[in-house]
């Protein structure tokens, strides 16, 4: 199996959280399809060059989440059962996160409320286009 | 009965206190190594790395502390299991890399020349030339290849990666990785933080002789935060922040004030926004950072006298 993954592990985000997002990621946008098999802790952890538990403890917490099913002799594979809509609820939360990190950062800069609306506006029309702002726009 | 068998490769170093003549060189340094896991130890040049591993080792005598493998202390039939690569070479200058092997293949019950064999190859090393002919990253390779060709149950490496290009580098990080994932337990240090964060599942950090800071990578990285705040005043009242047991640090640049915390940075956050700051964020640490920040009066200090 090809490396899907990638870490950085120079970040201040812990590595286990940055796999469990990737993971779930792959899975939510159907990279990883329900019932296909994982690495190996030890495959994965050989392949990024990672600490062994590090790969452990995010396969347990994406078990633990329901995104993927351990059994012992066969190796890790992706829930068949609800894997996608966990996943998709996790890249929800993952975005929800990321607002909320960009409406603090504004708040830090001492930008007045109405201000960040204006701004989310924008964002907004640029990556969701009504369909007047496509007319327009052609 | 001590130990069980199964838990044979725990380390645990306890009070630890070594002096060579007035000099502290390790001050009651205490931390346990896990069966299987790697442990990075990271400290400044004459932080007491080196000096901790010679006296786990045998190789000097501690003034006071014990240092246990799986319950029990150094004995000569527990050689057969460790494999330590020292900073400075160990190497017999005159003597050839097959002549070490062949060394080995003698003094160790579990030498495998098919392992060997195959880390010569990765290391891309010729066997037949003497040490004194091999480079220092030669050398280092040759080391590494010695011991983990007798698949030990412990491994201890003092900067088991110096002189090696990247490419090797991470060889040692690799083998180093599917080792502990076969139950061998590895000391390590570094001054590549890098290697440390992706390799070790726990840190120690040694600073003038004591231990400053240790624990889990990953909790570290999470718990070790920067609280950084601008006030509207140069000199900002933060009664009682200082002193919080959740601060370990803060540096104050005008009206810039940065907060080095560890857990609950949500309900410090709070303390500050009382404080009413012009701004307020939170930054993430990287490993780097949190061990610069460990070891921060040297840096400080360096700053200032740089000018």
């Amino acid at each position: 199996m090809a490396a899907i993954f990638t870490v950085d592990p120079h970040t201040g985000v812990p590595i286990y959280l940055q796999l469990i997002e990737q993971v779930k990621r792959s899975v939510a946008l159907g990279v990883l399809a329900p019932g296909e098999r994982l690495p190996t802790v030890k495959q994965l952890a050989t392949q990024l060059t990672i600490n062994p538990n590090t790969v452990a403890r995010a396969y347990r917490e994406l078990e633990r989440d329901g995104v993927i099913e351990t059994s012992v002799g066969r190796g890790s594979f992706v829930s068949s059962n609800n894997a996608v809509d966990m996943s998709a609820q996790a890249l929800s939360s993952v975005a929800g996160s990321a607002f909320d990190a960009a409406v603090r950062e504004a708040k830090s800069m001492g930008l007045r409320r109405d201000h960040v609306h204006e701004l989310f506006d924008q964002a907004l029309m640029h990556w969701y286009p009504t369909d007047e702002a496509k007319e327009q726009a052609q | 009965m001590t130990a069980s068998a199964e838990h044979a490769g725990t380390i645990d170093i306890r009070s630890l206190t070594k002096r060579y003549g007035t000099v502290l060189a390790v001050d009651d340094v205490s931390f346990n190594v896990p069966e299987g896991s790697i442990f990075g130890l990271l400290g400044t040049n004459g932080a007491g790395k080196t000096t901790t591993f010679k006296c786990m080792l045998g190789l000097a005598r501690p003034n006071s502390g014990t240092v246990t493998f799986g319950g029990r202390t150094l004995e000569p039939a527990m050689f057969e299991h460790i494999a330590y690569v020292p900073e400075r070479s160990a190497l017999y200058e005159w003597m050839s890399g097959n002549q070490h092997l062949e060394f080995y293949r003698r003094s160790y019950k579990h030498y495998d020349a098919e392992r060997a064999r195959k880390l010569t190859d990765l290391f891309h090393l010729d066997l037949r030339k003497r040490v004194k002919a091999l480079s220092k990253g030669q050398q280092t390779a040759l080391a590494v290849i010695l011991a983990f060709s007798i698949h030990p149950k412990i491994l201890v490496l003092d900067e088991p990666t110096s002189g090696l290009d990247p490419v090797h580098q991470r060889h040692v990080l690799d083998l180093m990785i599917s080792e502990s994932s076969a139950g061998t337990t590895i000391l390590f240090s570094s001054h590549q933080i890098g290697q440390v964060e992706r390799a070790a599942e726990r840190i120690a950090i040694l600073h003038n002789s004591k231990l400053v800071m240790q624990g889990d990578v990953e909790q570290l990285r999470s718990d070790e935060k920067i609280i950084e705040a601008t006030f509207d005043s140069e000199t900002p009242s933060l009664n009682g922040i200082e002193s919080d047991p959740r601060v370990r640090l803060v540096t104050r640049n005008g009206r810039l004030v940065r907060a080095f915390v560890r857990n609950d940075t949500e309900g410090l956050m709070k303390l500050f926004a009382d404080k009413q700051p012009r701004s307020l964020r939170v930054l993430d640490q990287n490993l780097e950072d949190i061990f610069l920040s460990a070891v921060g009066d040297d840096i400080n200090a360096a700053k200032s006298w740089g000018g």
